[in-house]
């Protein structure tokens, strides 16, 4: 049944391919002009309060916090490469516009180049956050009272963040804590972050908007998780979470604060389709304070690459790692629709490459490839059309990479 | 006109032989008019130094006189001086019935100033019938017969005076009127005294033993010669003056609280809290290492309570002629003492038909073992030149050590990770805290008053007032482990460790100055005229340094389980420490300066005391943030007004009729103002520079009766419109600790009555008081269950009590004495009803502590002429401090009973 649709497909784009390529697309072409860069930045040691535009290939190196004031903005243009010193962070309080392209990422790392080693961007009262095609690597170290910090924090109702297939490694607490934020996160890979805390992704205080085509390997705590403020009710969060391949994530924390693949609590609302959960600690979990009322979910592959998980020191304690697709005790039940595994090889969503990670350390290495070999059974087994306020999210599959090209680009 | 006293003297002389050659003489001296024996008086012949003060039924005993001629001479405060000639012949034992009469001296405020008016002139009663204002006072006599042990708990047996008490400690601040501290000034002998609590601008009652306090004065309404921010009233702890004779007592006794026989102490190794932090040793830039940290402050072992010790001596004389007088006081305290708490968290219901009611979202159970070693030393001096000219020296200096082990274990019920599933499930975390205190308070004062030519007075004083807390390495380790819906556990992770160094002062400088003029108008007129003003230079500091030790994970990268603190392994996170840009961080100061112009015109019966104080203040902070906003640093400046009329009518000698307006304000503390958060035991508070200061027109109206010693009847009623009183209201619950800030929510209105008896009959004393206060606010409240309005909240004003406020407060003793077996019994009872404590964000609902009772026991019996045994009982009735939301328990606070015991020795 499914070998016939993916041979119906493959037909259907060879078929366009064969008639686009016999057509000549009109062309227009313009004069070289060059338009110059709006404040660009020059190169070398930058620092305190900063605006204008990260220059294509240029170097910069950041020697202590850097500051976007209200009304300002700093861009970069694809192929900027930051490099960060002494554990500062950003602050955005104005408009943090990063601009990355496919074949010319933009760079921030530290110079040590190991997890936790700088600040990342502390954008409490920003005024928008766009970010796309660029790397962030090793954020998250102290802060001034000791803590872990967030990489990306953001914490003001209706702050429009938009985060496109960027790549974000060995964060240390949080990867992205965005309170109130109106989010379009699509796309991107999330790896290895959370020392022993933090989630991937973790929509708060009235947080919307959507989360899909993301994939999040080796968190610490959970993937995806949606709540609304313990002391204020209204406005609610409410967010489209689909297409995500989540894999690994939740171990780090330990037994006490189990991670989730994706969560709702606290009177938020989510609407959960089409992800596949690999070798999580606990897959869906709905808590018993969130907003069942609304919440709904479906169209979600969840597998086991072993029985068991066994803790190091000690070997007692053994985790079954099928039982927590849906833990016990809280709201979420299994739907017809889904795809629950029920041994080791029984829908297996048939990644490119996959090390059969359970729990690994802050910044192990993501050397896997969550693209699906063909006979997946995640193909066509997605929802195309879930209950969502957007009539045009969804897909056909399931996961992170989609047969229809909508899906991650890494 | 001087009215003519009687001074009747009936003395019995009983004689009899004795075999020794010296003669001894001993009696009774007794209130001529009530035939109440009189304690502490000071029997004397003129012209020597032999003296003796009479005991607490009034007796008194001097042995080995030389047969001949002496005048004995008899001091008490509040009656005529006594004098006699006797002679003695060899052997004999003469016994004397004294008895003195009441000194009648209301008109002593019509004098023109010949010489200094003393303060310890007059008994309380006298002081409050005399004083210019409304005014309840509280002597050390009756302070030391009642079961009280320091300021705290005897101050409460003053009219419309409670205390606010917070969660697992002793500290204790006044509330007056049903008002809380904020709206109130403590005072010693006069003057502000800094303040070593981070959170507050007053010193806790509870660091100042009762021995050293001659008395307690509480002001309802202020003159213009008082400092204009108290919208309650003034509460000034006067500790003792030098006294006319060798005075001389000294007192010890132990005590246990109850709580620790259904519990043990827990302990914890105080010598292994390092006093320095890492780059206080090494300095600045220092990366401390894993091993930096001691361990044994985090193991916590299980102990038997060592006994509370108690013990005090005051000493005192004159010398140079009665010149120049010292005494010296100083009480030593080392209570152990514990509660056992409940602390829930309380957060709107989400949950299907919870209807956004507040639901507890965690459940805490904590138990607190607490040291408290309190040292005071007070030291007066006083020379007087001459009957005109007179100088003081007063210091007070007060140690308090506090150790303090803190064990908590909160579970999740709803939020967070996901909370539990049922009863007994759930992620469980143990919070585990141990936490050392150093503060010293220094007050020191140099005082002067200076006749002029007759009718001029000039006081001046210099203060120099220091207030320091240090708290090194407090020590907080958190687990947690997970109970499954199976009812199965996990094992103990070990989640964080925080080591925090922190010290804040407070340092005032401030010098006042006053000139009178009193002229007689003739007959039973007068008029006094007096100018002043007061200059204060307050500065506070705040610094913390904290470190965050990570549990190394292990080879997966997972959590390490915990077994115990000697094996677990750890990282420093932030290896120089947080002291560069902690947000706790800050400095601030408060210039004050203040004028005022008062007179007081005497007309016969009626007394009117007016005028104006304007007082200038000049407050701002400064803090280094992480991210320079521009609330990093903010001055704010203002000047009020403040007018006075106090109208004093004596209806007959023994009563007064008495109607007063005050204009006052409370400011903001200075961290208040200062956006970052103070932590707190459960609450913490980030302070706000936009909050204003609260203005008050305040109007009284009282009648007092003193129909003879000891007795007393007032009854009055109070009105006050309070613009921008400050309260606190939530902002957050995280971590389990409730996160306020200080604001102002508009005008509150404040009405009240009062009525205070106080009678002996015979052997049995009766005193009383009740104060009803009702109190009206306006605040925007969220109703959530409406829902939210193009995204937000939906707002209603919601009418309720001011914060803070307490409606009814009654508080009733009873003494029983009984001469012959020279025994004191008192029982004491005190009442609050319900005190809204915190406004909770939703409509309808706030945070109120519940109605306690509070009932409390003490005795004494004289062994022998100088040995007393003394025993007290506090909170009999075990009286839980419960804060509800409605029928919600947010916290409930065991402290249980309090047992002591001890001997007193006087000379």
């Amino acid at each position: 049944m499914k070998t016939k649709y993916i041979f119906f497909i493959l037909t259907g784009i060879l078929w366009i391919t064969g008639v686009s390529s016999c057509k000549k697309a009109e062309l227009t072409t313009f004069a070289k002009v060059k338009i110059p860069t709006s404040s660009p930045i020059a190169a070398g040691n930058i620092s305190g309060f900063v605006k204008g535009t990260l220059l294509t290939g240029q170097t910069y190196t950041v020697t202590a916090d850097i500051t976007v004031k209200k009304g300002d903005t700093l861009s970069a243009q694809p192929g900027a490469i930051v490099v960060v010193k002494n554990n500062a962070q950003f602050n955005i309080q104005g408009v943090l516009n990063l601009l990355g392209s496919q074949d010319s990422p933009v760079f921030f790392n530290s110079d040590a180049n190991t997890p936790g080693t700088w600040g990342g961007f502390q954008a409490d009262s920003a005024e928008a956050i766009i970010i796309k095609w660029t790397h962030v690597d090793n954020t998250g170290g102290p802060d001034a009272s000791g803590s872990a910090r967030r990489t990306l924090v953001v914490n003001k109702v209706g702050v429009p963040v938009d985060i496109e297939d960027s790549w974000f490694t060995n964060g240390q607490d949080d990867l992205m804590g965005l309170f109130g934020a109106k989010v379009t996160i699509l796309r991107n890979t999330i790896s290895s972050s959370g020392s022993t805390d933090g989630e991937g992704i973790n929509l708060k205080s009235g947080a919307t908007g959507v989360v899909a085509y993301n994939v999040i390997f080796s968190q610490a705590g959970s993937g995806v998780k949606l709540e609304t403020s313990t002391t204020v009710p209204f406005p609610q969060t409410e967010v489209d979470v689909y297409n995500n391949t989540i894999v690994s994530v939740g171990w780090r924390r330990g037994s006490a604060e189990p991670g989730r693949g994706t969560s709702v609590g606290v009177n938020a609302i989510g609407h959960i389709y089409n992800n596949i959960y690999v070798n999580c600690y606990h897959g869906i979990e709905l808590f018993n304070d969130a907003d069942n009322v609304h919440t709904t979910h479906g169209n979600n592959l969840f597998y086991a690459s072993v029985d068991n998980f066994t803790d190091l020191r000690d070997p007692t304690i053994q985790i079954n790692l099928r039982n927590n697709f849906y833990p016990a005790g809280a709201s979420g039940t299994p739907q017809p629709t889904d795809l629950i595994s029920t041994k080791v090889g029984n829908l297996d969503p048939l990644f490119v490459k996959f090390d059969g990670t359970v729990a690994a350390p802050n910044g192990y290495p993501n050397t896997n490839d969550f693209h699906l070999q063909s006979g997946s059974p995640a193909f066509g087994a997605g929802n195309p059309g879930f209950d969502s306020k957007h009539p045009e999210y969804g897909n056909q599959d399931m996961g992170a990479y989609t047969t229809d090209g909508k899906g991650n680009k890494h | 006109m001087i009215r003519k006293f009687y001074l009747i003297v009936i003395f019995t002389l009983s004689v009899s032989f004795a075999f020794a050659q010296d003669a001894i003489l001993k009696g009774k001296v007794t209130d001529g008019g009530s035939q109440e024996p009189l304690p502490g008086a000071y029997v004397h012949f003129d012209g020597s130094n032999k003296g003796v003060a009479t005991d607490a039924f009034g007796n008194f005993e001097l042995s080995k006189l030389s047969p001949g001629e002496y005048k004995i001479k008899i001091k008490y405060v509040g009656f005529e001086e006594f004098e006699k000639e006797i002679s003695v012949i060899a052997g004999q034992v003469l016994v004397l019935n004294l008895e003195l009469s009441e000194r009648r001296q209301n008109l002593k405020n019509v004098n023109v100033y010949g010489k200094l008016n003393e303060s310890n002139e007059s008994s309380s009663r006298q002081s409050e019938k005399n004083a210019n204002n409304i005014t309840n006072i509280l002597s050390a006599r009756a302070m030391e017969r009642s079961p009280d042990l320091n300021a705290a708990t005897a101050i409460t047996r003053v009219s419309a005076v409670t205390l606010q008490r917070n969660s697992g400690s002793d500290e204790a601040y006044a509330i007056i009127r049903g008002l809380e501290p904020r709206y109130n000034n403590t005072l010693i002998n006069g003057v502000k005294v800094t303040s070593p609590d981070p959170v507050s601008r007053f010193v806790s009652l509870n660091i100042v033993p009762s021995d050293l306090l001659d008395r307690i004065e509480v002001s309802k309404t202020l003159t213009p010669e008082m400092e204009g921010d108290a919208i309650g009233g003034t509460v000034n702890l006067v500790f003792k003056d030098a006294p006319d004779h060798e005075y001389l007592k000294a007192d010890a006794s132990l005590g246990y609280s109850a709580i620790f026989f259904n519990r043990k102490y827990d302990n914890f190794n105080q010598g292994a809290v390092q006093r320095q932090s890492p780059i206080d040793r090494f300095g600045p830039g220092y990366s401390a290492p894993a091993g930096y940290f001691s361990r044994s402050n985090l193991d916590f072992t299980k102990k038997n309570a060592p006994p509370t010790v108690l013990a005090s001596f005051t000493y005192g004389r004159r010398f140079l002629n009665n010149k120049l007088g010292f005494i010296i006081s100083d009480s030593y305290q080392n209570q152990y003492y514990g509660t056992n708490s409940q602390f829930n968290v309380a957060i709107p219901n989400t949950q299907p038909g919870g209807n956004f009611k507040p639901v507890l979202s965690d459940i805490a159970n904590r138990t607190y073992s607490t040291q408290q070693l309190n040292n005071g030393l007070s030291a007066h001096l006083d020379y007087k030149f001459d009957d005109k000219n007179k100088i003081s020296l007063d210091n007070i200096f007060l140690y308090t050590y506090i150790a303090q082990a803190r064990l908590s274990i909160d579970t999740s019920i709803i939020g967070g990770n996901g909370g539990r599933v049922g009863a007994g499930t759930g992620t469980v975390y143990n919070d585990n805290r141990s936490y050392i205190q150093n503060q010293y308070v220094e007050n020191l004062k140099l005082s002067g008053k200076h006749v002029i030519a007759g009718h001029f007075q000039f006081d001046w004083a210099g203060i120099y007032s220091d207030a320091t807390a240090n708290s090194p390495d407090r020590a907080d380790l958190t687990l947690n482990h997970l109970i499954n819906p199976d009812l199965t556990s996990t094992p103990n992770y070990f989640d964080a460790i925080s080591r925090i160094w922190s010290r804040n002062g407070n340092k005032d400088l401030s010098a006042t100055g006053s000139l009178s003029y009193t002229t007689s108008l003739g007959g039973n007129s007068s008029l006094q005229l007096k100018g002043g003003g007061l200059y204060r230079h307050s500065t506070r500091f705040n610094a913390q340094n904290q470190y965050s030790l990570k549990p190394a994970p292990e080879a997966n990268g997972v959590k390490s389980s915990f077994t115990d603190i000697y094996s677990a392994d750890w990282i420093v996170y932030n290896v120089t420490g947080s002291l560069q840009s902690d947000a706790s961080n800050y400095t601030a100061y408060e210039d004050i300066s203040a004028g005022y112009g008062e007179f007081k015109l005497t007309l016969n019966k009626l007394d009117v005391i007016g005028g104006v104080r304007v007082e200038g203040t000049k407050q701002g902070y400064n803090t280094n943030p992480v991210v320079l906003t521009i609330t990093s640093n903010a001055q704010k400046t203002y000047t009020d007004v403040l007018p006075s009329l106090q109208l004093k009518y004596r209806l007959t000698d023994l009563s007064n009729l008495r109607a007063s307006y005050f204009k006052s304000i409370a400011r903001p503390a200075l961290f208040e103002l200062v956006p970052t958060p103070t932590y707190g035991e459960a609450t913490d508070v980030t302070g706000n520079p936009y909050v204003k200061h609260s203005e008050a027109d305040n109007y009284d109206l009282r009648y007092e009766l003193f129909p003879k010693n000891e007795e007393q009847f007032f009854i009055g009623g109070f009105y006050k419109t309070i613009k921008n009183p400050i309260e606190f209201a939530l902002i957050s619950t995280l971590n389990g600790q409730l996160e306020t800030t200080p604001q102002n929510f508009g005008t509150a209105k404040v009405g009240g009555a009062e009525i205070v008896y106080s009678r002996y009959f015979g052997n049995i004393g009766f005193s009383g008081n009740y104060t009803y206060t009702y109190s009206n606010i306006n605040s925007p409240k969220v109703v959530p269950e409406a829902g939210a309005v193009n995204g937000k909240p939906v707002i209603k004003n919601q009418s309720r009590p001011m914060q803070g406020q307490t409606g009814n407060v009654a508080n009733l003793s009873l003494l029983y004495k009984n001469d012959a077996h020279k025994v004191f019994v008192q029982l004491a009872y005190t009442y609050t009803s319900k005190t809204l404590s915190l406004v909770y964000n939703d409509y309808g609902y706030d945070y109120y502590t519940q109605p306690q009772s509070f009932l409390s026991f003490s005795a004494e019996k004289q062994i022998s002429r100088h040995f007393t045994v003394t025993a007290k009982v506090n909170n009999i009735l075990n009286t839980p401090t419960i804060v509800k939301i409605n029928n919600l328990v947010q916290s409930k606070d065991i402290y249980n009973v309090s047992f002591n015991l001890g001997l007193r020795y006087s000379l």
